[in-house]
């Protein structure tokens, strides 16, 4: 009965374009309003979202977000492009494999698929268009594989999981994201290969060694950083939060003084920036924190879990059926909110199906990278769109054969464990 | 009542810069003082985790001034006339109410409770309920912004969208 209300209430008023967080709010709210009175309710619900705010995990999350808007303005995206250009730019269809190459080195770097798509995406879509690409094909290159830069750490998506899954360490699931990013990023590659060869697409221009040298000794400071946060966590130096804190003042460094691309008036209102976009993912968790314990209290969990597992014991059918509800949601939901209104619903059936938590937080987060590039609610789609001066429904042909190499990679992370678990597993992260 | 919200959209502007400062500075802080000085700062963890509730809570409240939260805009961008006006009210009573319920009235009761208890937090000693105390404020500044928002035409309001990829 209760949980009837919060679906109905959650339902009404998300439909009505009522910031999620207030949706999930006042849903929490009704639903706890039956069964205690006014001031405990709004009593708990408060001290759930300050108290859930109070954590040293959720810190990494402002800190990536400042490092990658430092990233993202310091020059770094266009030293990534140059490289990627003086290693594979001279083959046939070059320009599209540097895209998606650039922007999984920049996805390595930060953690946000948005400055990826921006910062990549405005050198490589004109550069594209001029050679001769559909400006719509460069833009979905750009899109899709910026999705990347959510599984290969840092990210941020990745820690929102770590939070809402009640504790798999952030420092296994950076590591987990490796593999299935990569694999994201070559399967975009063979879809440009085909692209290529079948529009005949030009070869980039050769760089001389001497160029190329340069260009690669330009990009080390960057490249720099993936062995400074990664390494240091992995080798227990720093955890994944101070990891953090490492990362803005070593894009600081890389953007103020190496490249000098942004000064101290720039500083401030990037600040500013992360403090507003930590906030919009910052409220949503504290949010989500009140309702996933009326969600534990109702037994939620458990009654999906059982509805679910009667439909079949077979946990192939089960699981494709929760990525296919997965990836409606991804349609019409962001990812942050998604992540944290489905984990605690669906974790607890992936576990009893024997799915490690880890492996079941890769595959949620790369089901939602293929939601993030549908529209109508696919925010990198969107910016992708802008940049290419194009529109939605132009994008889409060229997206669909982009769309079917990322399912066929969600299958595989699916299915075999190993491709997320094998190299924590092997750093000793997990057991 | 606009340039009143202009002043208060300077100061969270300018507060959270400070804040977030302190935070990236608190945790640098934290791995220099371990292998640097071989000290490691007790307070350090305690100091960001109270700016990380005051940076969500305040940005949140800012947030909302530029309409940043994320939600389904799929029917505010559909309806046009009478029926989009309905709805941005409607939109701004649901959110003011959150603010009114639990921010302020929830908010200001646990401040309340936390105070009488006397519970202060273990490292700095800093009374939980200052900590606390940004949840109340931040209901106010909410509920204030949405009777701005009901006051201003659409087009004053600075609407940063594309906080990406949340």
């Amino acid at each position: 009965m209760e949980i009837a209300l919060l679906i109905i209430v959650f339902a009404g008023l998300f439909a009505l374009g009522v910031p999620i967080a207030v949706c999930i709010g006042l849903s929490t709210l009704t639903t706890m309003a039956m069964t205690m009175d006014f001031l405990p309710a709004v009593t708990t619900i408060a001290q759930r979202m300050a108290g859930g705010l109070n954590s040293f995990a959720l810190l990494a999350i402002p800190l990536f977000i400042l490092s990658g808007q430092l990233m993202a303005q310091g020059g770094i995206a266009r030293r990534l492009v140059e490289f990627s250009k003086a290693i594979i730019g001279m083959v046939p269809g070059g320009l599209a494999f540097v895209n998606v190459i650039s922007c999984t080195l920049f996805g390595a770097i930060s953690g946000s698929a948005i400055a990826a798509t921006t910062a990549v995406g405005s050198f490589m879509i004109p550069e594209m268009k001029k050679e001769g690409y559909d400006k719509n094909f460069a833009a979905a290159v750009t899109v899709t594989s910026a999705t990347t830069g959510l599984l290969i750490p840092p990210s941020n998506t990745l820690i929102v999981y770590a939070v809402a899954s009640g504790g798999v360490s952030i420092a296994a699931l950076f590591i987990a994201g490796y593999v299935p990013g990569i694999l994201i990023s070559l399967a975009l590659i063979m879809v440009c290969a085909i692209y290529a060869r079948r529009h005949k697409m030009p070869a980039g221009e050769r760089v001389s060694a001497r160029a190329a040298l340069g260009y690669t000794v330009a990009a080390l400071p960057s490249l720099f950083l993936i062995v400074l946060v990664i390494g240091g966590i992995l080798a227990g130096i720093f955890t994944a939060t101070e990891a953090g804190a490492i990362a803005v003042l070593y894009s600081l460094l890389l953007s103020a003084v190496i490249y000098r691309e942004i000064g101290i008036a720039d500083i401030a209102s990037i600040c500013l920036k992360a403090a507003q976009t930590t906030a919009v993912v910052m409220f949503l968790i504290a949010a989500s924190i009140a309702m996933s314990w009326i969600l534990a209290y109702e037994n939620i969990p458990a009654m999906v879990a059982e509805t679910l597992l009667s439909i079949s014991d077979n946990p192939i059918v089960i699981l494709l059926l929760i990525n296919i509800v997965l990836l409606l949601v991804g349609i019409f939901m962001d990812m942050t909110p998604a992540v944290l209104i489905f984990t605690p619903i669906f974790l607890p059936v992936a576990v009893a199906l024997g799915m490690s938590p880890l492996h079941f937080g890769i595959m949620l987060v790369l089901n939602l990278c293929i939601g993030l590039c549908t529209p109508p609610v696919g925010t990198i789609l969107f910016v992708g769109c802008a940049l290419a001066k194009t529109t939605i429904d132009r994008m889409i042909r060229p997206m669909i054969p982009m769309y079917a190499a990322m399912f066929v990679v969600l299958m595989l992370i699916t299915y075999i464990p190993e491709l997320s678990e094998g190299l924590p597993r092997y750093f000793g992260l997990i057991d | 009542m606009l340039s009143v919200a202009k002043a208060v959209d300077a100061a969270l502007r300018a507060l959270l810069v400070v804040l977030v400062v302190m935070l990236v500075f608190s945790i640098a802080w934290q791995v220099m003082s371990r292998y640097l000085l071989d000290d490691p700062s007790p307070w350090t963890e305690e100091l960001a985790r109270f700016l990380l509730i005051w940076i969500g809570m305040l940005g949140a409240s800012l947030a909302f001034r530029q309409r940043a939260h994320l939600g389904l805009e799929l029917l505010p961008q559909k309806l046009k006339g009478t029926a989009a006006v309905v709805l941005k009210y409607f939109t701004l009573f649901v959110i003011a109410l959150f603010a009114i319920t639990v921010l302020v009235a929830g908010g200001s009761n646990l401040v309340a409770l936390t105070w009488e208890l006397r519970q202060y937090s273990p490292v700095l000693g800093m009374p939980i309920s200052w900590v606390y105390s940004v949840v109340p404020l931040t209901g106010t500044i909410i509920v204030f912004y949405c009777l701005v928002q009901a006051l201003e035409d659409d087009a004053d309001t600075a609407v940063s969208r594309g906080v990406g990829e949340l």
